[in-house]
């Protein structure tokens, strides 16, 4: 049996006695718990609260990171504000141009629906129209970008769904006419129209197909029956069917765009302000910085290193899984995409003008905006030296050359994926936000 | 430790015991129990309503599993779901007292089975919640105002041992102050990294943004988050300190969780302070807001007899305190920097000390031809648990096995596995983590110091400008 003893009750404390010290730890486990409940979700589905507009700026001066003159056209400032804006530019008279040259692509293509002697008139277009996307390909965010990414409308994937191309599908297309469909060039599926399908129905003479012998058209014996020049006939409709559609589709992405009609550019200049997708600057950067990762992924491991036999490759070399493999561009596309990683890194005039070494360098990281910069430059020279454009011939002839490109290129991945994202606290690309510590 | 009398206490030991079993109104325990089980309770449903469950532990096709720990497997997703949908189950009735005894302990083992299926998934709050609960399955805390107290009427007790609260108080306050010794070092206090990376990429802020992009507040704030660690305990511990320095702790953490994404620990720390005042604050804390005097504190037993095993069971307390006085110094053995070799950071309250990234390549080759492939980590994990990974060297070695049993299942013949593996550390140049030239399928994982790590970078972190947010 225990004893009890009844002891007076403590008084009250005297910080609970002066109530508004009590008041104000309330009130800041209150502001605590508010907080931790509007935490947010995801990186791109919420974001911190948005800056004050009235605030005042301030700001810092910075090098040219290594290009020449002012890199602000005379602002004599760079901040990752007018980064923002430089990018937002380049991206608008880079969507024009590429818009442009769909449309010369269309109208090539149609003539070369009837008039079989205009086809190589269509083939220049449709290389000057790939050219100026692959440059794109590294300005992947915002509309052209995935759907779960903030104004993502997976644009990308209707202009030019490479990897995903289905050389099949378009041959049983071509028997099926399903390209005749008035909405075909922008609504079949994406593996069997764009740009990649443009190419096979360009350049591709032969008569074969790439079906499985048990697949119905080889079956069926419709395949067998087209004579060679009903084949080109039908590709060369096809082919103005989804050119028809990739000029849709670039002016639908463009629109998405531009200001007075989508204007997703101003949520981008916008960037932390309301109305925008992105609910801070930095956010709208991170969103530039994933696109960037193309180079990673598409430009390092699918066009290079798969073809040189290093990565997902069961024999020596893979040249069967080169990009272009119709039109025989595959080493002026890599070229072309770090023309365009170049144009966010170092500046959207051959590297000149305000890009992220500019930002590098005003925070003073100027070692690593140089050397990013070189790297860069120096994968393109390395694009350069291999002998062939077409990057399965360069590995017959002179595989180390692709081999070099390769390496080049992971230089720079390595880098964004280490200094870069670290000096400027960027996340990498599918991060799905959890906590820290 | 009260159910059952032992010998008679005497000399030193009675002492102790006095100490140790000493009751106090049990009011501050009571709440203290609610709040965890609360915090419990939204931490399993924050997983859930972010889809967080899906994509920590359903979608990964591969878990980097503890040391020891390759038997756990995650259940099914049905399984998973179901288990955090249990978790703020028992939560819940941790929280209300309801069959608090099994409540507890199945949050435990819930609770830490999820943590331990991925390394990539560890927090140091995750580690300090599954301590708290460990603590708290031995701990009496449904005596008072419980519903196992409201049913079971045998089970009342206004009072607890004030063992209960001295124990709190040593693994909070543990955290605390180690968490302030990792701070001392000089990438934190020399050059101010990476809270000076962190803040000039947060100059967005209202108010407060423009200053963030300073040095000197980069310098100011890490000072102060070293100094604020060091000492807070010793304040919260002072009754006469003790309000200011909870306030100081409010403080502190609102800015931590409004300037990073540190998800629950703010909540959870300023929850875990609260260990540090008095047994019976609940009571004056609700007198205060009733505007009248507290209602009269329990009457305190007489200190109960020693119970059986007293010794074994004090035995048993100072070796946890003990192990959790020296396991986070263990680091120290392996020498380097830890936050470059990382041998022993987990489980060391080393919260908040890094920015580091790395990219991992395998260079795969196979001996009978000599011929080498890459194999790039995400075939593997996804691009958060890729994150992660690249910068720790015993998950990269654990990917590296393997890869090696894949080839060896498909080949034959056991493979030679290097990996290329720049990192950079608080804004350094990067430099390679792991020795290239080591064929990683032959290191044996383990707590041995590992010669397969690269020293640490010579050259300093970085250092930032301000670099302005808005536009000129």
């Amino acid at each position: 049996m225990q004893n009890h003893s009844q002891v007076s009750p403590p008084p009250p404390r005297r910080w609970l006695q002066g109530g508004s010290v009590a008041r104000a730890l309330l009130g800041g486990l209150f502001a605590l718990g508010l907080v931790a409940g509007c935490e947010r979700i995801a990186f791109y589905s919420t974001g911190r609260p948005p800056p004050d507009s009235n605030e005042g700026s301030t700001t810092a001066s910075s090098s040219s990171g290594g290009s020449s003159g002012d890199p602000t056209g005379g602002m004599g400032t760079v901040t990752r504000a007018t980064l923002i804006d430089a990018i937002a530019t380049c991206n608008l008279e880079l969507l024009d141009t590429f818009q442009k040259a769909a449309q010369e692509l269309s109208t090539a293509a149609a003539k070369a629906k009837t008039d079989p002697q205009a086809r190589a008139e269509a083939q220049a277009a449709w290389s000057k129209a790939i050219d100026l996307w692959q440059r794109a390909e590294p300005f992947q965010f915002g509309p052209g970008g995935p759907t779960n990414t903030p104004g993502g409308q997976g644009l990308r994937d209707t202009l030019y769904s490479w990897p995903l191309v289905s050389r099949c599908l378009v041959e049983q297309n071509i028997v099926s006419k399903a390209y005749e469909a008035a909405d075909f060039g922008t609504t079949a599926l994406i593996n069997m129209r764009g740009l990649a399908a443009a190419e096979y129905l360009l350049f591709y003479t032969g008569t074969d197909n790439a079906c499985n012998p048990a697949s119905a058209i080889n079956t069926s014996g419709s395949w067998a029956a087209l004579s060679a020049d009903e084949l080109a006939s039908r590709k060369a409709a096809y082919a103005s069917s989804v050119s028809s559609g990739i000029a849709a589709m670039a002016g639908k992405l463009l629109g998405a765009w531009r200001p007075g009609e989508g204007d997703f550019d101003t949520q981008f200049r916008n960037a932390g302000k309301s109305g925008s997708a992105y609910t801070t600057e930095q956010m709208a950067l991170n969103a530039v910085s994933d696109a960037m990762f193309h180079v990673e992924i598409q430009v390092k491991d699918q066009k290079l290193a798969r073809p040189l036999g290093i990565l997902d490759c069961a024999n020596a070399t893979c040249p069967e899984a080169v990009e272009s493999r119709f039109a025989g561009r595959s080493r002026v596309h890599v070229r072309n995409n770090l023309v365009g990683f170049r144009m966010l890194m170092s500046g959207c005039k051959d590297g000149e003008g305000v890009g992220f070494d500019d930002v590098l360098t005003a925070l003073g990281a100027t070692a690593l905006a140089e050397k990013m910069s070189a790297d860069v430059n120096g994968a393109i020279a390395a694009a350069d030296a291999v002998p062939s454009d077409d990057l399965a011939q360069a590995l017959a002839q002179n595989p180390e050359s692709v081999k070099q490109l390769h390496d080049a290129v992971k230089r720079i991945t390595d880098s964004l994926k280490t200094e870069f994202v670290t000096v400027l606290d960027l996340e990498l690309p599918q991060t799905v936000e959890g906590d820290n510590d | 430790m009260t159910e059952r009398a032992d010998a008679a206490p005497s000399g030193r030991l009675a002492r102790l015991a006095s100490l140790l079993l000493r009751p106090e109104d049990a009011a501050a325990l009571a709440a203290f129990r609610f709040c965890f089980g609360v915090l419990g309770c939204v931490s399993a449903l924050r997983f859930l309503a972010y889809g967080w469950v899906d994509e920590f532990f359903v979608k990964p096709r591969f878990f980097l599993s503890y040391w020891g720990f390759d038997w756990l497997a995650p259940l099914s997703a049905r399984g998973m779901h179901a288990l955090f949908v249990a978790l703020a189950v028992v939560s819940a009735c941790v929280a209300v007292g309801f069959l608090y005894r099994a409540a507890i302990v199945l949050f435990l083992v819930g609770f830490t089975y999820v943590q331990l299926l991925d390394v990539t998934n560890y927090l140091n709050h995750y580690y300090l919640v599954s301590l708290l609960a460990l603590l708290l399955s031995f701990m009496p805390l449904h005596r008072a105002y419980s519903v196992d107290a409201w049913l079971f009427p045998k089970l009342r007790s206004a009072t607890l041992p004030a063992w209960c609260t001295y124990l709190l108080r040593f693994q909070v306050g543990a955290v605390y102050f180690f968490a302030g010794l990792a701070k001392v070092n000089s990438d934190w206090l020399l050059h101010a990294q990476p809270l000076n990376i962190w803040l000039s990429s947060r100059t967005y802020l209202p108010v407060v943004g423009p200053l963030l992009g300073e040095r000197w507040v980069a310098f100011a704030m890490s000072w102060a988050g070293c100094l604020f660690d060091l000492t807070v305990v010793a304040f919260l511990l002072m009754p006469r300190t003790r309000v200011a320095a909870y306030a100081v702790v409010l403080l502190f953490h609102t800015a931590t969780k409004l300037l990073f994404p540190i998800g629950m620990f703010p909540v959870i720390m300023v929850v875990a302070a609260l260990v540090f005042f008095s047994p019976s604050w609940p009571r004056n804390l609700v007198a205060f807001f009733r505007r009248r005097a507290p209602a009269p504190a329990p009457a305190l037993p007489a200190p109960a007899p020693l119970p059986r095993f007293f010794g074994a069971r004090l035995a048993l307390v100072a070796c946890y305190c003990a192990f959790h006085l020296l396991w986070p110094l263990r680091t120290h053995l392996y020498g380097g920097n830890v936050l470059w070799h990382e041998q022993g950071i987990r489980f060391s309250w080393r919260v908040m000390l890094r920015e580091k990234n790395g990219s991992v390549t395998y260079l795969v080759t196979d001996p009978r031809t000599g011929r080498t492939q890459e194999v790039p980590p995400r075939k593997f994990l996804n691009g958060r648990q890729e994150r992660d990974f690249s910068t720790q060297p015993d998950l990269i070695l654990r990917l590296a096995h393997q890869i090696a049993r894949d080839f060896e299942a498909r080949e034959g013949v056991r493979p030679i596995v290097r990996a290329h593996t720049p990192v950079s550390l608080n804004g350094r140049p990067a430099e390679l983590l792991l020795d290239p030239t080591v064929d990683l399928a032959t290191i044996s994982d383990g707590l041995a110091r590992a010669t397969w790590i690269r020293p640490v970078p010579q050259a300093p972190p970085i250092h930032l400008e301000s670099l302005a947010w808005h536009r000129p």
